[in-house]
């Protein structure tokens, strides 16, 4: 083994890059072989989380939340009104989320965090959109962008909590069904990142490139659509991502200030309000919206390595 | 102006000028280059060798002075794609393939698909890249990279090649290969090169004339022709007169700084 590897190894660097054979992208198998050990680390991670929360209560439980030998309290408590058992909270997802109702819980969970994926869904798009257009137009634009960018940035640090029910109010007056003033508070969240990445990526081809573009005669549009964009994908992809988790964010909270009955959001405000009669019920929300949150996230990630599959991985 | 001449530089000068200081990096530029010469600019760093290129090129104006490309104004040759230009990067685009990055001028000359695929062949067995069309810039090594980017600075036939210390990043080896390898192109092709070197023993292997530039301020000190009989190979390099070449351009490169401090 160690023998034909030397020889292959000689081989392939005598006839350095120059074999187009020995010239390929990174071994396919290693990359699913990459892919399983991630999937085994999440779940790992999964599973000392809910360890750690366990090993938690049950320490909780032995000393009656009291650190032994002194009067210091557990900073949470750990009955089972304040923690509930990680199998209780698994359990209430296949239980009946009423009692008027066969429906279980997990299935509802998934009904309402749908609607709340759709509302940050087209959030993004029309975010994302608003944000790739804002970046161009700030590229060929200087004192434009000069004079905005200030303002992009205070936009968002005001208080989401401020914004959402202004929008809410507006989109209500405008006579728009409440989803649309989720998903423009979910929209408002997703354009920054992506005016920001998207310009840095639109500015990121160094010179030689640009002055090749020049010297080959190439029109500003041409510039743009076939050096400045292909160069700004990736930095566009960072900014997707910011904004897919800011989407989901804006959704939810948006759900809060907006009348809707339907949303992860609401969900979870109902279940606190009514903690007491089942505290599993509440964690089971937030487990399940943030669930959903990462599936958007990754969904999104899956799209990026597609879009990016013959870039040098760097 | 002759009826040869394809490049007339008349009188250019070139300023820089930043917050409050002023560089003038050419100085009273005179140069004819005629049809089918391969010319090199040799002189020390920052004595305006790129810059110079750069205006032929029009992606620098001069601050004074006027260019003559191919019978127009640089711009108007530019715009025409009468010259192909190879940097000192090969700056190819990173995702597209070998045989897309050659294609680019073409494409941007709004050249169909089937002759833009065509002419890319052709230009990529003149850099004898063939078997690497599909391959993406990063799985090839520098001097592939450099071929490839000759191949994309030729492929909408230019009658004019610029190159801007092109074999600069390439180690002695590579580089004396991709020598040979030049002059065999610029055969084929009949194309006029103009190539900035520092390196005295590469514009005496390549050049038909050498035009040796003093710094501080940039100006032209002597105009050198080679006259080396081509094709000229590997043995060249070793000949009486190659070096007796080599020493005539060494004293003209360091003869002029001193002549100009004592006037
Ligand atoms: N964009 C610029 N702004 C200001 N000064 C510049 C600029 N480009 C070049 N210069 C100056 O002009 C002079 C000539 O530069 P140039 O790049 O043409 O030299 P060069 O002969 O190509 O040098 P090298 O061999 O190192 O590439 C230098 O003094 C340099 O500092
Ligand atoms: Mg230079």
């Amino acid at each position: 083994m160690t023998v034909t590897n030397t020889a292959a190894t000689a081989v392939a660097s005598e006839a350095g890059p120059a074999d187009p054979a020995t010239v390929r992208r990174p071994r396919r198998g290693s990359a699913i072989g990459k892919r399983v050990w991630n999937a085994a680390g999440a779940g790992l991670v999964v599973a000392a989380l809910a360890g750690i929360w366990e090993g938690y209560k049950a320490l909780g439980r032995a000393f009656d939340d009291v650190l032994p030998g002194t009067r210091i309290g557990f900073p949470v408590a750990t009955d089972d009104m304040s923690m509930p058992h990680v199998w209780s909270i698994l359990g209430a997802l296949v239980e009946p989320a009423r009692r008027s109702d066969p429906t279980t819980l997990g299935s509802y969970l998934l009904g309402e965090t749908g609607v709340t994926l759709r509302e940050a869904f087209y959030g993004l798009l029309a975010g994302s959109s608003l944000g790739l257009l804002l970046a161009v137009l700030f590229l060929h634009l200087v004192p434009l962008s000069k004079g905005l960018m200030p303002w992009l940035v205070a936009s968002q640090t005001v208080p989401l909590v401020a914004i959402a029910p202004m929008i809410v109010i507006w989109g209500g007056q405008a006579g728009a069904p409440p989803w649309v003033a989720v998903t423009g508070i979910a929209a408002y969240l997703a354009f920054f990142p992506v005016t920001i990445n998207a310009l840095r990526g639109l500015q990121s081809p160094p010179k030689v490139q640009l002055d090749f573009m020049r010297s080959v005669g190439a029109n500003r549009r041409q510039v743009l659509g076939w050096l400045r964009v292909p160069a700004a994908l990736p930095f566009v992809f960072a900014g997707l991502r910011l904004a897919a988790t800011a989407s989901v964010v804006g959704a939810i909270v948006g759900e809060l200030s907006a009348g809707t009955g339907r949303g992860i959001g609401r969900a979870i405000l109902t279940f606190a309000y009514y903690y007491s009669n089942g505290p599993e019920k509440l964690y089971a929300a937030v487990l399940v919206a943030a669930a959903a949150g990462i599936v958007f996230v990754q969904a999104l990630a899956l799209v990026e390595r597609l879009a990016l599959r013959h870039r040098q991985t760097r | 102006m002759s009826e040869a001449a394809i490049i007339a530089v008349r009188g250019v000068n070139k300023e820089f000028t930043g917050g409050n200081r002023s560089v003038t990096a050419l100085r009273d530029i005179d140069l004819t280059i005629d049809r089918g010469e391969f010319v090199s600019l040799l002189g020390p760093s920052g004595c305006g060798k790129s810059t110079l290129l750069r205006i032929l090129a029009d992606l620098t104006e001069p601050t004074s002075g006027t260019v003559s490309l191919n019978g127009k104004t640089p711009r108007a040759a530019r715009t025409d794609r009468d010259y192909g230009m190879v940097f000192q990067q090969a700056g190819l685009f990173e995702w597209r393939t070998v045989q897309r990055n050659v294609e680019l001028p073409l494409q941007v000359a709004g050249v169909d698909k089937q002759t833009r695929r065509a002419k890319a062949q052709e230009m990529l067995e003149l850099v004898r890249l063939t078997d690497f069309s599909r391959h993406l810039p990063w799985q090839l090594s520098g001097g592939m990279q450099q071929r490839v980017a000759i191949a994309r600075a030729l492929s909408a036939d230019p009658e004019i090649l610029f190159m801007d210390e092109p074999l600069g990043a390439l180690d002695e080896m590579n580089r004396e290969r991709l020598q040979g390898e030049l002059l065999r192109i610029w055969s084929d092709t009949r194309t006029t090169v103009v190539f900035v070197t520092h390196s005295i023993s590469e514009a005496v292997f390549l050049s038909s004339r050498i035009v040796v530039m003093s710094a501080r301020p940039g100006r032209i000190a002597a105009s050198i022709d080679v006259d080396l009989p081509y094709p000229r190979t590997a043995a060249t390099r070793t000949t009486e007169a190659f070096f007796a070449k080599v020493t005539e351009v060494r004293t003209a490169l360091h003869g002029v700084p001193a002549e100009q401090e004592v006037r």
